[in-house]
């Protein structure tokens, strides 16, 4: 499975600004987490930032520089942050108010402005998520220990984009089990012997959306 | 402007808040970030408003910029473009303050941006003039493959093929 092309396109996009919210979140967290990622973006915000160099200018009819140096309140509550702005996302899983969905299996959703959804999902040591494909778009980050499927093990910084033309069977294969960032562009479709169950379940829940 | 003189000039912005030092920062980038949105299709008055913001942050933030990780330009374009980003997302109520995460990553990145600059020198050369321009337009400018076909007056499939084996070629560089 070679999904480089599609991790680059979320780098390139998140350089670009194409990115939603979800996107854009996720897109943060491995470029912390992955220092090639991070190489890689570096590469094209320099490569955009020359067309932004060789800009033919077009001078401000109003502004002058005198205006900047007035500083709009909104900005200076953003100064310097001290604490890691993603300490809520990579910090002290313990404290996280989990969702169980199944024994194993927990989730919490971050609440985002977006067509896509982000949530965190943690998953015991050895617990599996049932064979199942994607409607849309499913990514996957490892934000602590590991976990493996038909296509290899993932572990911490390691990103896994799904879509329909996978079926997976993930499990939790670290014996510290697994944690990772989730962004679906819509619902998984399950397979197998409790999958039109969990398909059902799926479809009833998008009711209370 | 050199590089070396821009970051003299921040040094001053930062140990002195030498505003005369701003002023010639200002005369610099503010024509190109205002540009940048016009470029990207925003209206005049909303691209000197949004230009006022980048160039409030520079001020504010100047102490943040490290001259021994990226240069001032891309600095100043990551700016330039967060605040088209949430220029767009007005509504702002969610768990997460993007800002805040942009000026961590920026501080944690142990990127250099001279370190990368034999690999951007590599891709530049691979790509063609038409290659570059494709680039330039979808992300950069940020046009739709529907619009840039129209522009150029060459097939969709053409734009997307193109565009793809750009990417293709950059990635060679950057694995």
């Amino acid at each position: 499975m070679n999904t480089t092309a599609q991790k680059n396109e979320l780098i390139f996009d998140y350089s670009s600004g194409n990115l939603g919210e979800a996107k854009s979140l996720f897109a943060s967290m491995y470029l912390y987490l992955n220092t090639i990622a991070a190489k890689k973006a570096s590469v094209f915000d320099n490569m955009l930032a020359q067309n932004f160099n060789e800009l033919e200018g077009i001078e401000p009819k109003k502004l002058r520089y005198t205006d900047c140096i007035k500083t709009p309140e909104s900005l200076k509550q953003n100064k310097n942050p001290s604490n890691n702005p993603l300490s809520r996302l990579i910090g002290d899983f313990n404290n996280i108010d989990w969702k169980t969905i199944y024994k194993g299996f927990k989730e919490f959703n971050i609440l985002v402005n977006d067509n896509d959804s982000v949530k965190l999902i943690k998953m015991d040591p050895g617990t599996s998520v049932p064979l199942h494909s994607h409607n849309g778009k499913e990514y996957i980050l490892v934000l602590d220990g590991s976990f493996c499927d038909e296509y290899g093990e993932y572990n911490k910084g390691d990103m896994q984009i799904n879509d329909q033309k996978i079926k997976h069977n993930p499990t939790a294969c670290n014996s510290k089990g697994c944690v990772c960032l989730s962004i679906t562009e819509n619902d998984v479709v399950f397979f197998g012997k409790f999958g039109s169950a969990l398909n059902l379940f799926t479809f009833i829940k998008s009711f209370f959306k | 402007m050199e590089n070396a003189k821009i970051i003299e000039l921040i040094k001053k912005v930062t140990e002195e808040r030498n505003e005369i030092a701003f002023s010639e920062i200002f005369d610099f980038i503010a024509p190109k970030i205002n540009a940048y949105y016009i470029k990207n299709n925003l209206g005049i008055e909303q691209a000197e408003e949004l230009t006022q913001e980048v160039l409030s942050t520079i001020w504010l933030k100047a102490d943040l910029f490290d001259p021994e990780k990226s240069k001032f330009i891309t600095w100043s374009f990551t700016i330039a473009r967060n605040k088209k980003i949430d220029f767009y997302r007005k509504n702002k109520k969610n768990d997460i303050n993007e800002d805040d995460i942009r000026d961590f990553l920026y501080e944690n990145n142990k990127t250099n941006d001279y370190e990368i600059e034999s690999t951007i020198k590599k891709i530049t050369q691979e790509l063609d003039e038409s290659q570059k321009k494709l680039i330039k337009m979808s992300f950069f400018e940020q046009k739709s493959h529907k619009n840039i076909a129209a522009e150029l007056e060459i097939p969709l499939g053409t734009v997307k093929s193109r565009i793809r084996s750009s990417l293709n070629k950059m990635q060679k560089h950057i694995l």
